[in-house]
């Protein structure tokens, strides 16, 4: 993850849109309150442009 | 049999590729046997006008190498796509965007800005930088229009064979050619070479455990001869790259950059690189990996050297 990370730093992937974790399927409440959290992170974060500002591609 | 017509072209190249077609030596005599070459820019003075000029798919097989970056070369690769019946994207450039598609972790603003502004040895008061229309008194100039986005061949119009390589090694490019020439062609959307599988295959090194804690760039060490240049710490691509040519740099000492392209199956070449790479880390904790990782300067554009534009992202964001 932490080469990941630094990969997409550098294409200009902000680290709050990918998150990695494990839930079983016994931890319903614990799946939605991550589910919740990352929902606000991202939105925080505003939608995601392929190009930020490019005309093309 | 009537002659082949062939055409060869160069977008956003080095000109290492027209060389490369070269290098089948005194094969080319069996070529020029085969074949008439109706337009080579950099060996035929044939005009743009007479290609237009040309009927549809006239044109037996087109080579074209470079990556699509200006409104120039969008504009013949779609009409060298009309004229010809197979047309082959010749080399990394051509087949995945290639060194020119490290472009794409900038824009035509940024790009422009460091070479007519920032560079050191760059005197620009004025701020003169290249317009797409310029007025001079002896009328209106124009250039081709610089995209912010470097494209594959493919992403500009539909491909017919891909032959791989920066450039493509000597057998490669006869591998394709005699195909031609023979008339057995492999079906269509082929990447020809003379392996699917990774370098590694072909590669006579050693190979023991891989577990590595440091890793080199490529002046920091001498590399040993006979064992995997992975497991010494050197970023080699071999693992993610297809074979096909002979794992000569490996062989030379020097980690292959990936300039073969993906092994087959594989959709985006860096992320394979990538996940191999970050599976051989030996650490036990975060801290420990970010310290390993520390010495891998530039990841993106070490996994994605050759690929960037032909990616899942296929740009930066800027």
């Amino acid at each position: 993850m932490p080469l990941l990370a630094k990969t997409f730093a550098q294409l200009g992937i902000e680290e709050g849109r990918v998150r990695l974790d494990w839930v079983s399927a016994s931890e319903g409440d614990r799946f939605a309150k991550l589910v919740n959290e990352m929902t606000e992170q991202v939105r925080k974060l505003g939608p995601f442009s392929r190009n930020g500002g490019g005309k093309d591609g | 049999m009537a002659k082949l017509k062939v055409a060869l072209y160069w977008a956003a190249s080095c000109g290492g590729c027209e060389i490369a077609q070269l290098q089948i030596g005194t094969k080319i005599l069996k070529l020029v046997e085969a074949a008439d070459i109706v337009f080579w820019p950099v060996a035929i003075d044939v005009k743009y006008k007479d290609v237009e000029a040309m009927a549809d798919k006239s044109i037996d097989v087109t080579l074209f190498n470079g990556a699509i970056r200006n409104s120039e070369q969008e504009h013949i690769a779609k009409m060298l796509r009309a004229k010809s019946k197979a047309l082959i994207a010749y080399g990394a450039c051509a087949y995945e965007g290639g060194i020119p598609g490290l472009g794409n972790l900038f824009n035509r603003q940024m790009i422009f800005e460091r070479v007519y502004r920032e560079t050191p040895s760059t005197d620009n008061n004025g701020n003169i930088m290249p317009q797409p229309k310029t007025t001079v008194p002896e009328g209106e100039l124009t250039i081709p229009e610089f995209y912010d986005t470097v494209r594959t061949l493919r992403q500009t119009v539909p491909v017919d064979y891909f032959i791989p390589g920066c450039p493509p090694e000597e057998k490669t490019t006869w591998l394709a050619l005699d195909a031609l020439i023979s008339g057995k062609l492999p079906p269509a959307g082929t990447v020809i070479s003379h392996s699917n599988k990774a370098v590694c295959e072909e590669c006579e090194r050693k190979r023991n455990v891989k577990k590595v804690s440091k890793f080199y760039r490529t002046f920091e060490i001498i590399p040993e001869a006979e064992t995997c240049l992975l497991e010494q710490g050197l970023l080699c691509a071999g693992l993610a790259t297809r074979g096909g040519c002979g794992a000569l740099c490996p062989q030379a000492n020097m980690p292959c950059t990936g300039c073969y392209g993906p092994v087959q199956g594989v959709i985006d070449q860096g992320a394979h690189f990538l996940s191999a790479v970050a599976s051989v880390i030996d650490a036990s904790s975060v801290a420990d990996v970010k310290k390993v990782i520390e010495d891998i300067r530039d990841p993106a554009g070490t996994f994605y050297r050759y690929s960037l534009p032909d990616s899942l992202l296929r740009r930066a964001r800027v």
